[in-house]
């Protein structure tokens, strides 16, 4: 389990996370989404121990996330991989994986396997200076998972890649879950996100401005246009949750009885209901709703 | 010390262009010398730049690459990588001093001069003064990012220079600090003698004294370094 309480980081004056709880557990994927600035790579720094929080804490079943035990355990693909350019991918992977503790006398099958499974086999003898943004993204992911880490951190893994990439390390990802690994996931590309997460984390000026189930429940979005002049804006967010923007309130129920019922005290307030419209949430409108 | 990380270090300076193009460089410059009376000339000097340049990138610019990143989630102690990178270019900087002298000693063989005498010892001390150049430069670079390191360096080589001149200038005006540095005289000695344990001239003969004082010296850098390292952060990317 990866857990963070009350993680707060600043730099200088600028808070970037302003208390942060977070929990991934195994066999579970969390997306963590949000606009530019929004504190996501900031979170990830934290808990892969890059950076050191202002305040929280930070635990990994029970251990500190810069122990060693945990890092043997740990793998990371981060957004763009840098490394020596001139090592060739076969290189690169088995240095990766020896550092990761993968015993001296797997290290080759496991990376010809990781080379394969990637479908990069054949640029295994490539410069990683040859290699496309794509294909350095599938060797980020190799490095990351050759050893079959429990708690995976992944920031935009799917960038760069080919449409057969990206599907190819959705499975990947469903496979790390499957096998029970903690994953969190940070990306932009939102329809990926919900393919792949059983949970999302919207981040907003370094909270956790609202968290959504994405498997298991099916959520309503719902779109009330009220009469401008109608009603008070504090009175709208308390019943609704969330605020009317341009006189219109976006708000995620669970079921049409739901709707029914926010629609009712919406008009008992005073609030003059022009227009209700509903469909199925996707994460978008739940982004667009979140911010 | 990890010796993955010791032979990767080692591996990207034996596949790099530039360092094998500066041994060539050395072995040239070295059978060259070995026409000279004077054993071990010319060559130890480009030891000297050599473990500056290969010191430059021990830690420093993986800060700004993002490979220490990729590195720091592996179960591998900050402290135990940081020293593991030195020994590989320190590894790499002694290659290149091996050249030296083995190319002089065959340039010599070939001349029929026998002088070998000093070639030994000034490879033993090239080899420690390597060592605290290369130890100076992790130190530099895990307070700072990229190449940052080495400047730096430069400049604090540059301002040893140039201040006793400066002082004796500042000696001669008539103001305080004239006054304060015609009084203590001292400071000269005392510049000097930092000079000589942060960038010491590598001496052509064995004194024990001055092997102690490198090593001791690389080891309070590498400590400090290492203290460093263990507490710097290494933000990546951005949001």
């Amino acid at each position: 389990m990866i857990r963070a309480r009350a993680l707060r980081k600043s730099f200088g004056k600028h808070d970037v996370l302003r208390g942060i709880d977070l929990e991934v557990a195994p066999g579970e994927v969390v997306g963590l989404i949000g606009p530019n600035g929004a504190g996501k790579t900031t979170l990830m720094s934290c808990l892969l121990g890059f950076l050191t929080p202002n305040g929280g804490s930070i635990e990994i079943d029970g251990r500190a996330n810069d122990a060693l035990d945990v890092r043997r355990q740990s793998g990371f693909v981060p957004e763009r991989m840098n490394f020596d350019r001139r090592a060739t991918g076969w290189a690169f992977l088995r240095y990766m994986a020896r550092l990761a503790g993968v015993p001296a006398s797997e290290v080759d099958a496991r990376s010809k396997a990781m080379l394969e499974r990637l479908a990069i086999s054949d640029a295994s003898n490539r410069r990683l200076s040859q290699y496309s943004r794509g294909m350095l993204q599938r060797i980020g992911m190799c490095q990351a998972l050759i050893h079959e880490p429990k708690y995976i951190f992944l920031d935009e893994p799917a960038s760069g890649l080919d449409p057969n990439g990206v599907l190819l390390v959705r499975d990947l990802i469903n496979e790390q879950k499957q096998r029970g690994a903690a994953v969190l996931l940070s990306s932009h590309q939102l329809s990926e996100v919900e393919k792949i997460c059983d949970r999302v984390l919207f981040l907003s000026g370094g909270l956790i401005a609202r968290e959504e189930t994405l498997r298991h429940v099916d959520h309503i979005v719902v779109a009330i246009t009220l009469l401008p002049g109608s009603y008070e804006d504090a009175t709208v967010a308390r019943i609704a949750g969330v605020s009317a923007r341009e006189h219109v309130v976006i708000a995620t129920v669970a079921s049409e009885r739901a709707i029914a019922e926010l629609v009712r005290e919406l008009a008992a307030s005073g609030a003059g209901i022009l227009d209700v419209r509903q469909h199925k949430a996707d994460l978008e409108s739940i982004f667009r709703g979140a911010q | 010390m990890n010796v993955v990380v010791i032979l990767e270090t080692l591996r990207r300076h034996v596949t790099n262009g530039f360092y094998i193009a500066y041994l060539a460089l050395i072995a040239i410059v070295a059978l060259g010398a070995s026409n000279f009376d004077k054993p071990a000339s010319l060559w130890p000097t480009l030891i000297g730049a050599l473990a500056i340049i290969c010191g430059a990138g021990v830690i420093g610019p993986e800060f700004s690459s993002g490979t220490l990143q990729l590195v720091l989630v592996k179960p591998v102690n900050r402290a135990i990588y940081l020293l593991s990178r030195v020994a590989g270019v320190v590894l790499a900087v002694w290659i290149g001093a091996g050249v030296g002298a083995v190319c002089e000693i065959v340039g010599r063989l070939a001349w029929g001069r026998a002088a070998y005498a000093g070639i030994g010892l000034t490879l033993l001390n090239a080899m420690c003064d390597a060592i605290l150049t290369v130890a100076l430069l992790a130190l530099l670079g895990s307070v700072t990012r990229a190449y940052f390191n080495v400047a730096i360096y430069f400049a604090v080589r540059f301002t040893f220079g140039v201040m006793p001149l400066i002082i004796g200038m500042l000696r001669s005006s008539r103001n305080d600090l004239g006054q304060f540095l015609k009084e203590y005289r001292d400071i000269d000695k005392v510049l000097d003698i930092v000079e000589r344990n942060l960038f010491p001239d590598v001496l052509p003969r064995f004194d024990r004294n001055w092997t102690l004082m490198v090593l001791a010296n690389a080891a309070v850098a590498l400590l400090l370094a290492c203290i460093a390292f263990r507490k710097r952060e290494v933000p990546y990317g951005a949001d």
